[in-house]
């Protein structure tokens, strides 16, 4: 007996990783609450699994608060930014909707925590090796090994997201030039609001001289490009 | 009047794939009659892997490939507790039952935290493998590993019963375990050739990724060949620092042993 025609992919899933453009135009031309549903469900799910196991080393507690801060970064600044989204898209001569920038970035959005629930496995696997986090564990080569690691695994998913994206951007614009003056507007409005709203959920890693707590009292107290300021100034009286 | 435009004999061009191009020789999966036959069983399955692989790769790909996915599982569970029970001969006691069930659940757990990237790294390249393909693919790499390890068994038990260096044939099984890898990842990379991937460069990406939780998994659940007063370590180490704790020492061990020797022939 001779078996069945092989059966391709047809998960929607599938279809966002491998950034079908014109599958992806089309979604996003209309509107439908389900699939509006399952890209907020893949951000949640995949950015809190990843945010699980980032705060998992600290203590399991602070890995409950980065389950839920890293979700919510995502999605604030995605509905943060989405009418400035929205009205610069146009201006820099991408003819698109407002619902139709919403619903590209949260596509974006949505790869980037796929990528990041499929590695929150790998992650843990690497926490779980890890020695216990002790007072002195800054000056350790682990803990500077998880940081890069998770700042190598997030800056994939970024790159991915927003690769993906552009491709999203051509496809609706017509235009290579245009897709990539859009994204990289969108990436600035983005990058300056979800930087500090990263600043404010923090600590995500988490101290073990510090107690695990979802905000930090200082967390509204400065902002991130003023820490980058300060620390640039330390720098310079240094030398 | 005549038809200015008969139809042509020649059928249309199919457009140019863009997906990885099959090497010389290479052909479509289910090209042969043969490679569409189903696996009815284990020992089909065991034998099938090592002979004819393409054939495993396409009932992969076929709906209701979960019993042979089932049956591939189920042959690595079994190799991979029989060369675990040959790594325990090493200490025995404890590691008779000890080295098997971790080796199996090790090897298993190793697979499915990296089961996800690697859907994700298929998708990514292109590829339209669906999850299950990509499931039954690792399957298939586990199988043909742990066939291979028991192929080596006799040797690793012969070498385990005439040498007390647990330094050497810790080098021993790594080195079984790494040729059985090339062997099984070699599969993995044919079967995901032919899921239409546009590249291979998220695949190669996943096999390091692979290899590295396969060694640190070494660590992780060690001790595999010696012995040790609790099941688990207590002590969380990276498998580089492990392997250079053991080689130090080894080297301290085989100093004082020579030492020992000298006096006793003064």
């Amino acid at each position: 007996m001779q078996a069945q025609a092989t059966i391709s992919n047809p998960g929607a899933f599938g279809t966002l990783l491998r950034g079908e453009a014109n599958t992806l135009a089309g979604w996003s031309a209309h509107f439908d609450s389900r699939r509006l549903a399952t890209h907020i469900g893949v951000i949640i799910l995949g950015a809190g699994l990843y945010g699980a196991a980032m705060g998992w080393w600290r203590e399991p507690l602070q890995a409950l608060f980065v389950a839920i801060k890293f979700p919510l970064i995502l999605l604030l600044t995605a509905f943060g930014n989405a009418l400035l989204n929205g009205m610069l898209a146009p201006l820099l001569g991408l003819n698109i909707s407002f619902r139709q920038s919403l619903l590209a970035v949260l596509m974006s959005f949505a790869i980037i925590a796929a990528i990041l629930g499929a590695f929150a496995p790998l992650a843990a696997f690497l926490v779980w090796n890890a020695p216990p986090m002790t007072p002195d564990v800054k000056s350790t080569a682990t803990y500077g090994f998880i940081k890069l690691v998770h700042v190598v695994v997030i800056a994939f998913a970024g790159v991915v997201g927003n690769a993906r994206l552009f491709q999203l951007l051509v496809r609706l614009g017509g235009r290579r030039q245009v897709a990539g003056r859009v994204l990289f507007a969108w990436l600035a409005v983005n990058l300056f609001l979800g930087s500090q709203l990263t600043w404010i959920a923090r600590p995500f890693i988490g101290s073990p001289q510090l107690p695990v707590v979802f905000l930090r009292d200082t967390a509204f107290q400065g902002n991130f490009y003023e820490n980058v300021f300060h620390t640039i100034l330390s720098l310079l009286s240094m030398n | 009047m005549n038809d200015m435009n008969p139809p042509s004999p020649i059928p249309p061009q199919i457009p140019p794939s863009t997906s990885l191009p099959l090497g010389p020789g290479q052909r479509p999966p289910g090209d042969d009659p043969a490679e569409r036959e189903p696996i009815p069983g284990v020992v089909t399955a065991i034998e099938c892997i090592l002979r004819q692989p393409r054939r495993v790769m396409c009932q992969l790909r076929q709906p209701g490939s979960g019993k042979l996915i089932a049956a591939i599982l189920f042959v690595a569970v079994v190799c991979s507790l029989i060369y675990g029970a040959v790594v325990g001969s090493f200490s025995g006691g404890v590691q008779w039952w000890a080295a098997p069930v971790k080796i199996a659940a090790g090897l298993l757990i190793s697979a499915l935290i990296c089961l996800p990237s690697l859907y994700i790294f298929a998708c990514l390249s292109g590829s339209q493998a669906r999850l299950a393909e990509i499931f039954g693919f690792v399957s298939g790499l586990v199988m043909l590993m742990t066939i291979l390890l028991i192929g080596f068994a006799p040797v690793a038990w012969l070498f385990s019963q005439s040498t007390e260096s647990l330094c050497w044939m810790g080098t021993l099984h790594l080195l079984f375990a790494m040729i059985a890898m090339i062997f099984g990842l070699r599969f993995l990379s044919g079967a995901f050739a032919q899921t239409n991937a546009r590249s291979q460069a998220g695949l190669s990406t996943w096999i390091i990724i692979f290899v590295l939780v396969v060694l640190q998994m070494t660590a992780a659940l060690r001790p595999l060949v010696g012995t040790s007063d609790t099941f688990l370590p207590t002590e969380k180490k990276f498998f580089v620092s492990h392997w250079f704790n053991c080689l130090d020492q080894a080297t301290r061990d085989m100093s004082r042993h020579s030492r020992d020797r000298s006096r006793s022939r003064d």
